[in-house]
């Protein structure tokens, strides 16, 4: 070999072994999904057997019994099945529940700190700067100390088991880093366009809406996708503050399939799924926020 | 930046109403619960009665610092939190390398990587719940069929396997997180560095101790404050995989307090814990504003 086919040689061999790093990384990050979807199409008798990642007789039987609510614990199923407490005929419900308060709270967090991101960037008021230290620290509180007392709160106002608990609830996890992430953002944007409109005689608020909103729309999604992404993922909170099984969201719903006698795999693999759906959706469209978020140093994990 | 005067005096009301309902909402939400856990670890309360409560002085922090459980949860909590830390940043570390790579398609791993961050714990729960499963889960079968067990494994029914697994679970889902962080500091280190360094006739290892290091020890110091704070209190992490079992092996602070709550209708002791929790998030906080210099735009 000539010193250049060497050189040539020791480059091709890095870079096979880059790609299959990255191989080995993208397996490691994407197979427990893979398996649970693999798994939520094979036929019960299928599970048991020796694993394959494709199903030798792919169904949709699971899907069918999350979506249609036909439950086969009750009423004509198959007789095999202790009654769950949690049948699935609920499942549409929870997702529906679901839905409702991560959009909810996620509008709640997105228009506040929008407005108070303004605030602090534009106008020069004493202890301002209270509000991103605030927001920091209000971040870094875990959920574990902040869900009992909102649990009276909601008790207080009544509110507990109600869907309206929990959307108010994440508001608590989620304002403090929309708070941040979008101070960060604000402080970005340059002030000469707005400067330029409002000497021109536009008003605040038209300045405001048609100015400023619109070049901090990348912020804004990008907080906006961190807050529904936290709302939907929660446990906790409505672990705490739901007590009917019509009112749960999804994460606290489909973690009932746990409590019959009998774990039914299949089913449990086909809610995974459909849970991270919504959420890959999201991911998918507008990953580029996301990293513009995490750039801005703003990321609740 | 000076702002023309009549700015300041017509609108700064506008300025006033915008700040106004983070004001309302931050007291809401966020003051007020803080303050009331503070409280109510001074009281007895029975969260099926949470009206009648009677105060109890320091009657729940002598409880739970004379329970032998929350010492041994807080033990496990800095198991769990160091070996979780120390796993997330040298993975974490070696792939933001390997994803600042000039390759081709790069851009489509860097994404991928944000996966894990989406998926719900309740999802990775159930995943890992099924693949951990002793008989019929997949890692078990594999291991099997490749010979290296001869014995199915209880991953999440012998108390190191449970502690294991979790931590697994925590390094599959965080360790993204520094990897983004640090790749994103590594793209504002200057090539010139490095190519300086070539000439100089620094290899590969040399001029990863020597220039990339140090370039990234202010990200890395960052990142591990943050990530140790939010780690020492997980809860659904550990909760939905092993709710603390078997026993109370994978107990932490944050199941301690839980359970006191809940199960020992102690709302008061777990307050208690909490804000012993946040004593410690409070000391580490201190540090964290230290090391992370706030550029204020005075």
């Amino acid at each position: 070999m000539t010193p250049m086919q060497r050189v040539r040689a020791t480059r091709w061999a890095g870079l096979a072994a880059a790609y299959a790093a990255l191989v080995a990384i993208t397996l490691v990050i994407c197979f427990p999904l893979m398996w649970a979807l693999s798994t939520s199409l094979k036929p019960k008798q299928e599970l048991s057997a020796p694993p394959t990642m494709i199903p030798h007789a792919p169904t949709l039987e699971n899907y069918r019994h999350l979506l249609t609510g036909k439950s086969q614990y009750f009423g004509g199923g198959s007789a095999d099945y202790q009654p769950s407490t949690a049948p699935p005929q609920y499942f549409l419900g929870w997702f529906g529940n679901s839905v409702l308060v991560s959009v909810g709270s996620t509008i709640i967090s997105i228009v506040i700190s929008t407005l108070a991101a303004y605030s602090v960037t534009r106008f020069r008021y004493r202890y301002r700067m209270a509000v991103p230290y605030f927001s920091l620290l209000g971040y870094m509180v875990p959920s574990i100390i902040l869900v009992f007392p909102l649990f009276i709160v909601m008790t207080n106002l009544g509110l507990t088991d109600s869907l309206w608990s929990l959307t108010l609830g994440y508001v608590s996890t989620t304002l403090p880093f929309c708070m941040w992430l979008l101070w960060a953002f604000f402080r970005g944007i340059p002030v000469e366009l707005e400067e330029a409109a409002l000497i021109d005689g536009a008003s605040r608020l038209r300045v405001f809406w048609e100015v400023v909103l619109p070049s901090a729309l990348p912020g804004i999604i990008a907080a906006g996708i961190f807050s529904m992404i936290v709302s939907w993922n929660d446990y906790l909170f409505a672990r705490v503050f739901m007590n009917t099984v019509e009112h749960y969201p999804l994460t606290v719903g489909v973690m009932l399939f746990f409590e019959g006698v009998h774990v039914d795999w299949g089913l449990m693999m086909a809610s995974a799924v459909l849970m991270t759906v919504p959420m890959a959706v999201l991911f998918m469209l507008l990953q580029r926020h996301l990293v513009a978020g995490f750039g801005a140093g703003a990321v609740k994990g | 930046m000076q702002k023309p005067a009549h700015w300041r005096s017509a609108d700064n009301r506008i300025g006033l109403a915008f700040i106004a309902p983070f004001v309302v909402a931050a007291l809401v939400f966020m003051v007020y619960p803080v303050l009331e856990s503070v409280r109510m670890a001074f009281y007895y309360i029975d969260p099926l009665n949470p009206d009648a409560q009677r105060f109890a002085g320091l009657a729940n922090f002598e409880t739970v610092l004379r329970d032998p459980l929350f010492w041994s949860s807080m033990g496990n909590a800095a198991y769990w939190t160091f070996t979780s830390i120390v796993l997330q940043t040298v993975i974490g570390v070696g792939l933001a390398l390997l994803l600042h790579l000039p390759l081709r398609g790069i851009s489509i791993f860097r994404g991928l990587l944000l996966f894990p961050y989406i998926v719900p714990t309740v999802v990775i729960a159930l995943c890992w719940q099924w693949m951990l499963n002793p008989e019929i889960g997949i890692v078990n079968q594999v291991l099997r069929g490749a010979g290296l067990i001869d014995a199915n494994i209880y991953w999440l029914a012998t108390p190191d396997m449970a502690m294991l697994s979790t931590i697994m679970l925590n390094v599959w889902k965080y360790t993204p997180f520094v990897t983004i962080c640090v790749l994103a500091r590594l793209q504002t280190v200057p090539t010139e560095l490095y190519d300086a360094a070539r000439v100089d006739g620094a290899g590969v290892l040399r001029r990863f101790t020597d220039i990339t290091l140090p370039q990234l020890a202010e990200v890395l110091a960052v990142v591990v404050v943050f990530r140790t704070i939010w780690t020492f209190n997980k809860f659904e992490e550990i909760y939905l995989l092993t709710r603390g079992g078997p026993g109370t092996s994978t107990y932490n602070l944050a199941i301690y307090s839980f359970e006191q709550s809940i199960a020992n209708l102690r709302m008061g002791a777990g307050a208690a814990t909490g804000v012993i929790m946040m004593a410690m998030l409070f000391l580490g906080s201190i540090l964290y504003i230290r090391l992370f210099r706030f550029q204020e735009d005075a």
